[in-house]
């Protein structure tokens, strides 16, 4: 009886994960959005947990699935403790924007200059889903005045 | 090692960087026109179909038709993760890539994982989805979101390491003549033939890793027909996790813990740790 799970299988599990994982480090390098880097990173967690457990399938132990749930603790425990991180440099800095924080990068590393002013703003129209322009509702009405009459 | 795979696989590499350069935002945030988003989706989608190509499918039909339909949407789906200019949409996108690797997690017999990646995932976007609607600007609001940090030389590193790995994996790969399962095979020989593939002799340091590895509570159920297994699916898995890796999960929880308490350090409101000393305080009397 040969198993299921053969060596040609274990090559492919090998290559979606390797995929995955450069997919993500691509995300990480080039995009500038905080929580977009805070999903490729996890991205690439993915990658690497597929590649432990299809290794761990194909030798027949659990090691490869003991490992991937060490993989997913940590990476919960990256998950609260980059949040909160990109919690307060929000607050900091109103922006998401990874360039902001350029003045912590290493001592003798240029500084990126952008030019902003090059970058085009799209245009979107308005779909169907916008709220309505509400016509105001007439002038305001008088307030009534109270008098106290006391006895 | 096949010539022709060689050449798919650079084609893998060349067409997958180059659509995903197109698909990338552009460097100083310029709008690139709906023909080279075109252009990029295509070569994506070949080199995503090449590289089904190189990948050998399963014996079943059912189990192979899933494996293309997991393995497939989660590389499109990551794709899009890194190339959505809205955050929203790579929250969602990503959750797609998570719900594929489930889905490849319960194909290569990890059940309970399968479950486990999706409930921590599942939180784990709720949670990102609201942050993008706390934090994020409107779409195609905020610069960053449409400039990318050189994506050109990004993309390449990226992919000169993918090819690395394709490469490495292409020339392991069965030669024709070869059963897939030959026993006489030792170039990545499985656990239980690990001591006759690579000729350790019983009484060494290495052989009793090999037996530690292989410990009947550390086995998975119906791989190996002559062999004992305790527990099938989440009991083995239990088993060995409170067995053989009971340490690991001790440290694991204090990882979680201080994780705990650290993220509740960071984030709560405190005022700054040098504050401007624009008028002294008034000295102690």
């Amino acid at each position: 009886m040969t198993d299921a799970f053969t060596f040609d299988m274990l090559i492919n599990y090998l290559m979606i994960g390797a995929a995955l994982m450069v997919l993500g480090m691509v995300g990480f390098l080039a995009r500038r959005n905080l929580i977009v880097m805070f999903l490729s990173a996890e991205m690439m967690l993915q990658g690497t947990a597929l590649t432990l457990v299809a290794f761990g399938r194909y030798h027949g132990n659990w090691t490869g699935q003991v490992f991937t749930i060490v993989i997913l603790t940590v990476a919960a425990c990256e998950a609260s403790i980059a949040l909160a991180l990109i919690l307060i440099l929000f607050n900091r800095k109103s922006s998401l924007d990874v360039t902001l924080w350029q003045e912590i990068r290493e001592p003798g590393q240029p500084l990126t200059v952008d030019d902003p002013s090059q970058a085009e703003v799209e245009q979107f129209e308005d779909g169907p889903e916008t709220y309505p322009h509400l016509t105001p509702a007439g002038i305001e009405p008088e307030h009534p005045t109270w008098t106290v009459h006391r006895n | 090692m096949d010539i022709f795979e060689i050449v798919r696989a650079i084609a893998v590499i060349v067409l997958g960087a180059s659509g995903t350069w197109l698909l990338l935002p552009h460097r100083h945030g310029r709008i690139k026109p709906a023909r080279s988003t075109l252009v990029g989706v295509v070569l994506s989608g070949i080199a995503l179909i090449c590289l089904a190509t190189l990948w050998k499918p399963p014996t079943t039909f059912l189990a192979g038709a899933f494996f293309y339909l997991f393995a497939l949407s989660s590389l499109a789906g990551a794709v899009l993760t890194i190339t959505s200019r809205n955050p929203v949409y790579s929250a969602l996108w990503f959750a797609a890539v998570v719900l594929s690797t489930a889905g490849l997690f319960l194909l290569s017999g990890a059940q309970f994982l399968a479950a486990g990646t999706i409930i921590v995932y599942a939180g784990a976007i709720i949670v990102t989805f609201l942050f993008v609607i706390m934090l994020a600007q409107k779409e195609g609001r905020a610069t960053y979101d449409r400039m990318a940090r050189s994506p050109g030389r990004a993309t390449a590193t990226c992919f000169l390491l993918f090819w690395s790995l394709l490469y490495a994996l292409i020339a392991l790969k069965t030669p024709p003549g070869l059963k897939p399962d030959d026993a006489t095979d030792s170039r990545l020989a499985r656990g239980s033939n690990l001591l006759i593939a690579k000729g350790i002799a019983p009484n060494t340091p290495e052989a009793s890793v090999v037996h530690r590895a292989l410990s009947p509570t550390n086995r998975l159920p119906d791989i190996d027909p002559g062999t004992t297994a305790l527990g099938r699916h989440v009991a083995g898995l239990g088993g060995t996790l409170y067995t053989d890796h009971l340490v690991t999960v001790e440290l694991v929880g204090a990882l979680l813990f201080a994780a705990l308490i650290g993220a509740i350090a960071i984030a709560t409101p405190k005022p700054p740790i040098r504050p401007v000393q624009s008028n002294p305080p008034p000295p102690a009397s």
